[in-house]
C-alpha cells in the first residue's frame, strides 16, 4: 500500500514535470470560440509551419474562457498566443494590457474599412479582422411578394394579413435590443457616438434621443396593434416566421439553417426607412478577427502569423470557402453572390460596428428592461429609455 | 513502543518521513511557483496548510491527529480560504482594469518600448556565429547594410558576399545566414537581445522591422511613481490607478485596497436600498414557498400512492422531474407557458377566458417561478417522506384507532410530527439551497419583468444572488469582482443569521417532542 502512494506520487511529479518541460515546445497556440473554421485555420497553421518552420495549434475554446484567459489571466501571462473573437469583446482586452497592437501597413487597404473600424480601438488597431457578420430584414415571400420600403408600408402589409387571418402577428422581433436595432437607426436612434479619433464615447449617449424614442414609440404602437407579440421571446419569433404565422423577421445569418430545414421561402433585403426616401435603418456590424496576446512570450512570433503570413487574398479565399461568411477582406466580400449573402451584406450597407466601449456591457440589461417596460405598458418610451440612460451611466460611475 | 499503541514504530515512521518528502517537495514547488505568479493569498494559504500538515505528520506525538489533519487541511483550502478571499476582495478595486498586483502591473509598464521621434528603423535578416552568438545585417531608411551585433556599435564588415534581392549579403565571414524558417522560430529570442550599443541599442519589433526603441516607462521606488520617459509625466498609484499631476491615468491598474467603500456604495444609496428590501422579501417568500409546497406535494402524492395497486409504476412516473436536468426541465416550463407557442395560455383561454402573462406580470411571474421550483424539487420530498413515512410504527396508528381518530387526526397527531422531526434538516438545507437558488430565477425569466425606474437594472423576480451576478458579471465587457465580493459578503451573514435561527427553532422544536 505505502509502496503505490509512493508510486503514484512519483508518477504524478512525472507527470508534471513533463507537461512542464513539454510546455516549453515552440508552438503557438490559437483558440476560436466556434468549430466552423477549425480545420481551415489548422491546415493554415500546418502551412506556416512549412514556411517559417513554427507550428500552430488551434483549439475550440468557449468564448467566456477566452474572455477571462485574456483578462483576468492576463496578470499571471496564461493563455493563448492569439485569439479569434467578435470584437465587441475587445474593449476589455485592450484596457487590461492583453491586445498587442497591430501594424497593418499599406495591407490595411484590402479590407473593408468597417472591418477595420471594429477592431480599432482609441485610434489604435488591436487585431486583423477576418470576417463580418450582420442581420438582414426578412419577409415570407408567399405572403409578401415585395419588399417594403418604409416601416409604415410593413405595418400596412402587416395589418392586412393580421386582418385576414393569415398570420398571428406581423413582425416577428426576437428582441427590443439587436435585433431591432435597424428600427431605431431608420428614425435616428444610435447607442454612443463617436470622439474626435472616431472611437465611441460615453460623452455623447444617444440612447433616449428623438429617434431611439420614436423607434421604440412604432414598437409600442405595433404591439398595441397586436402587430408585434407583446412577449418578446427568441424562440417565438423565429418559430412563428418559419411555420408561415408571421410575415417578417429581423435576424442573423444562424437562423438561416432552421428556415430552410422548414421550408419556409424567404428573402432577405436591405431595411426599411422611416419615411418615403428616408435612409434605411442599419444594423449593428459584427467583426470577427485575431488578436495577438501581449502578455505572450512569443507575441512577435504570433504577430508574425498575423500580420506576415495570414493576411493575404488566397488565404481569406480559402477560409471563406470553408465558411462562407462574409469575409474582412473587401475584394472577396463584393465577389460574394448567392441570394442570402447579397441580402445580409445589402441590409448591412451601412452597419455601423458595434461599440466595443466597455460601458456598452452595461447597455444590455438597461436596454432590455426598457424594451420590457414598454411592452408591459408600465413605462412610456421616452421614460424607459431615460432611465435606461441613467442606469447605464450610475454604473459607468460605479 | 508500549506507552501509546497508536504511536507508529521507527521504520514506518521514516517511510512515512520519505512519503512526506515527496509531498512537500511537490508543495513547495506549487507555492514558489504560485507566489512567482503574483497568486500571493493562496500561496500563503497554501503555506500555512502545509506548515500544519507537516507538524501533524512529522512530530510523532501528533500522530493521532493525522486522521483528523487531511479533513481539517481540506476544509481549510476549500471553505475558509475563499471566504476569507472572497472577504478580501470585497475591500478591494479587483475588476476590469484592475486584475493585477503592483509588482506585475509595473513590470508591464517597464516592459513596454517606444520609437523616439527621431530614431530610426531597419528592415533586418539574422546571422549565426556559432552557438546563441547572432548578429543581424540592417538596412537603414537610407539604404546602407550595416552589422549589428550585441554591446559593439554598428560597422561595416569585410568578408560581405553577393547581395540578394532583398540587399542582404548571401554570406558573410565568419557568419551564417539564417534561413527564414531558422529566424522565425528564434523570433522570441532575437527580440529581447539589444543589438549594438547602449543607449543607442536596436532592437527587433517585428519580422520586416527593427529600430531603435528605448523603454517607455521607469518605476522610481524612492518616490513610488511611474515616470514616462517619452513625455516627462509622473504617475502616481492612486488607488490603484496610475495618475499625473493633471488627473491623466494610465489605462492599466492594480489591485488595491478601497476600505469599505463598495459597502457603502450599495447599501448608502436610496436608490439600492428600497428595492432591495423588496427583492429581500421576495427572496424569503420564494425560498419559503418553494421549500412549503415541494414539501406538501411530496407528502400528498405519499399519502395518496401508499397504499394503491400498481404503485410502482407510478412512482417511478413521479419521480422522472428528477433525473431531467434542470437547464431542460426550467427550458421545457418556458415554452409550455409561453402565451404565444406554449399550450397553457390556449388551455386556461377556453376554461378561464383569459391566461395570466407569465412572464411580463410581477405576480403571475413569480407565482410561475415557484411552480416550476416546486416541478423539480417535490420527487425529493416525495422520496424522503415515503421513505419515512413507513418508519413510523404501525401501532401508534393502531393505537389511535382504538382511541377513536379519524383519518386527519391520525395525519395530524401522528404522522406529521413524527416526519417533521426527521424531515426538518432537510427543509432547512432545502430552504437555505433554494434562497440562493440561482437556476430557477435566471434560467427561466433573468430575473425579469423589470422593475421601473431603479437605479441599476433589476427585476421583480430578481433574487439576491441572480441580483449580484446582474450587477458584476452580466456585462461581458466589464467584471467588478470587488463589488460583487462585498454583495456576497452581507449575503452570506444574511443567510448565516437565517440559518442560526432555523437551528434556534428546531432545536426548540425537538425538545418539544
Amino acid at each position: 500500500m505505502k509502496k503505490l502512494v509512493f508510486l503514484v506520487t512519483v508518477l504524478l511529479i512525472a507527470v508534471l514535470a513533463g507537461s512542464v518541460v513539454q510546455a516549453q515546445d515552440l508552438e503557438l497556440t490559437l483558440w476560436i470560440y466556434d468549430d466552423g473554421r477549425l480545420e481551415v485555420l489548422t491546415q493554415l497553421g500546418e502551412a506556416f509551419e512549412a514556411e517559417y518552420g513554427v507550428g500552430v495549434s488551434v483549439e475550440v475554446v468557449d468564448l467566456t474562457e477566452i474572455r477571462n484567459a485574456m483578462t483576468l489571466g492576463a496578470a499571471s501571462g496564461e493563455g493563448p498566443d492569439m485569439i479569434i473573437i467578435p470584437h465587441d469583446n475587445l474593449g476589455p482586452i485592450v484596457e487590461n494590457g492583453a491586445a498587442l497592437p497591430i501594424d497593418l501597413g499599406d495591407a490595411a487597404a484590402n479590407y473593408l474599412t468597417s472591418a477595420i473600424d471594429g477592431f480599432s480601438y482609441n485610434g489604435g488597431l488591436y487585431g486583423v479582422p477576418l470576417a463580418v457578420e450582420n442581420i438582414g430584414f426578412f419577409r415570407n415571400v408567399d405572403l409578401v411578394p415585395e419588399a417594403p420600403a418604409t416601416w409604415d408600408d410593413v405595418e400596412a402589409v402587416g395589418a392586412a394579413l393580421l386582418d385576414s387571418g393569415d398570420v398571428d402577428s406581423a413582425i416577428g422581433l426576437p428582441d427590443l435590443t439587436y435585433n431591432s436595432y435597424p428600427i431605431f437607426t431608420s428614425f435616428g436612434g444610435y447607442i454612443f457616438g463617436r470622439d474626435a479619433t472616431g472611437s465611441f464615447t460615453i460623452e455623447d449617449v444617444g440612447m433616449n434621443n428623438e429617434g431611439m424614442v420614436a423607434g421604440l414609440t412604432w414598437i409600442e404602437h405595433l404591439i398595441e396593434e397586436g402587430l408585434i407579440s407583446a412577449n418578446v421571446d427568441w424562440e417565438a419569433s423565429h418559430v412563428q416566421f418559419e411555420t408561415g404565422r408571421s410575415a417578417f423577421i429581423l435576424t442573423g445569418p444562424w437562423a438561416i439553417n432552421r428556415f430552410e430545414t422548414a421550408g419556409v421561402p424567404y428573402a432577405i433585403s436591405a431595411f426599411p426607412a422611416a419615411e418615403e426616401g428616408g435612409a434605411p435603418g442599419y444594423p449593428f456590424l459584427g467583426v470577427q478577427g485575431l488578436v495577438v496576446n501581449a502578455n505572450s512570450e512569443d507575441a512577435i512570433l504570433a504577430q508574425t502569423f498575423a500580420v506576415d503570413f495570414l493576411a493575404t487574398e488566397e488565404h481569406y479565399q480559402m477560409i471563406f470557402d470553408a465558411e462562407p461568411r462574409p469575409s474582412a477582406w473587401a475584394s472577396i466580400f463584393e465577389s460574394a453572390s448567392d441570394p442570402n449573402t447579397a441580402g445580409f451584406n445589402a441590409a448591412g450597407a451601412n452597419a455601423v460596428p458595434m461599440p466595443s466601449i466597455p460601458a456598452m456591457g452595461y447597455v444590455w440589461d438597461a436596454w432590455v428592461n426598457a424594451g420590457a417596460l414598454v411592452a408591459q405598458g408600465e413605462l412610456s418610451p421616452q421614460e424607459a429609455l431615460d432611465s435606461a440612460v441613467a442606469q447605464v451611466l450610475a454604473q459607468v460611475a460605479g | 513502543m508500549n506507552k501509546v499503541s497508536l504511536v507508529i514504530p521507527t521504520r514506518v515512521y521514516l517511510l512515512h518521513l520519505a512519503v512526506f518528502g515527496v509531498f512537500l517537495a511537490g508543495a513547495l514547488w506549487l507555492i514558489t511557483s504560485l507566489f512567482a505568479a503574483g497568486l500571493v493569498p493562496l500561496g500563503s494559504a497554501l503555506s500555512g496548510i502545509v506548515v500544519f500538515l507537516a507538524l501533524i505528520f512529522l512530530r510523532r506525538k501528533f500522530t493521532p491527529l493525522r486522521w483528523l489533519a487531511i479533513g481539517i487541511a481540506l476544509a481549510l483550502l476549500f471553505t475558509l480560504y475563499p471566504l476569507l478571499y472572497t472577504l478580501f476582495l470585497s475591500v478591494t478595486n479587483m475588476g476590469s482594469g484592475h486584475l493585477m498586483a503592483k509588482q506585475q502591473a509595473l513590470a508591464r509598464y517597464e516592459s513596454e518600448l517606444y520609437l523616439p521621434a527621431e530614431g530610426e528603423t531597419y528592415r533586418w535578416a539574422a546571422y549565426q556565429a556559432g552557438e546563441g552568438a547572432y548578429a543581424l545585417w540592417l538596412i537603414g531608411e537610407d539604404g546602407t547594410g550595416r552589422l549589428a551585433v550585441p554591446g559593439a556599435a554598428l560597422q561595416a564588415v569585410e568578408g560581405v558576399g553577393a547581395l540578394d534581392s532583398d540587399g542582404f549579403p548571401e554570406s558573410l565571414a565568419g557568419y551564417e545566414r539564417l534561413p527564414l524558417n531558422r529566424t522565425v522560430p528564434l523570433l522570441s529570442q532575437l527580440s529581447a537581445i539589444d543589438f549594438g550599443e547602449a543607449p543607442d541599442a536596436i532592437r527587433i519589433r517585428s519580422l520586416r522591422e527593427a529600430a531603435a526603441l528605448q523603454p517607455r516607462y521607469r518605476y522610481d521606488a524612492a518616490q513610488d511613481a511611474l515616470i514616462d520617459l517619452e513625455t516627462g509625466a509622473v504617475y502616481r498609484p492612486v488607488e490603484g490607478t496610475f495618475t499625473s499631476e493633471s488627473g491623466e491615468e494610465l489605462p492599466i491598474g492594480f489591485i488595491d485596497t478601497i476600505g469599505i467603500r463598495h459597502f457603502q456604495n450599495f447599501l448608502g444609496s436610496e436608490g439600492f436600498r428600497e428595492p432591495l428590501i423588496s427583492m429581500m422579501l421576495w427572496n424569503i417568500s420564494f425560498a419559503f414557498c418553494s421549500v412549503l409546497f415541494s414539501f406538501v406535494v411530496g407528502l400528498v402524492v405519499t399519502l395518496l400512492f401508499e397504499d394503491l395497486p400498481g404503485k410502482r409504476v407510478i412512482r417511478a412516473l413521479l419521480i422522472i422531474p428528477w433525473p431531467i436536468p434542470v437547464l431542460i426541465s426550467i427550458l421545457i416550463w418556458r415554452s409550455m407557458l409561453n402565451p404565444d407557442l406554449g399550450f397553457v395560455a390556449p388551455v386556461l383561454e377556453a376554461i378561464f377566458g383569459a391566461s395570466p402573462e407569465w412572464f411580463s406580470n410581477p405576480l403571475w411571474t413569480r407565482v410561475a417561478v415557484i411552480l416550476v421550483n416546486v416541478w423539480l424539487s417535490y420527487p425529493y420530498f416525495y422520496v424522503i417522506t415515503a421513505g419515512a413515512i413507513r418508519s413510523i410504527p404501525r401501532e401508534i396508528y393502531d393505537a389511535a384507532v382504538v382511541d377513536g381518530a379519524g383519518g386527519w387526526n391520525k395525519l395530524y397527531h401522528i404522522t406529521l410530527p413524527l416526519l417533521l422531526r426527521v424531515m426538518m434538516p432537510l427543509l432547512i438545507a432545502s430552504f437555505t439551497f433554494n434562497f440562493n437558488n440561482f437556476n430557477v430565477i435566471y434560467i427561466f425569466n433573468f430575473g425579469n419583468p423589470p422593475m421601473p425606474n431603479t437605479i441599476v437594472p433589476m427585476g421583480y423576480t430578481d433574487i439576491l444572488i441572480s441580483f449580484v451576478y446582474r450587477l458584476a458579471f452580466i456585462s461581458s465587457n466589464i467584471t467588478n469582482y470587488g463589488l460583487a465580493a462585498a454583495i456576497t459578503v452581507l449575503l452570506f451573514l444574511l443567510v448565516s443569521v437565517l440559518v442560526i435561527v432555523q437551528l434556534r427553532f428546531t432545536r426548540l422544536f425537538k425538545e418539544a417532542v
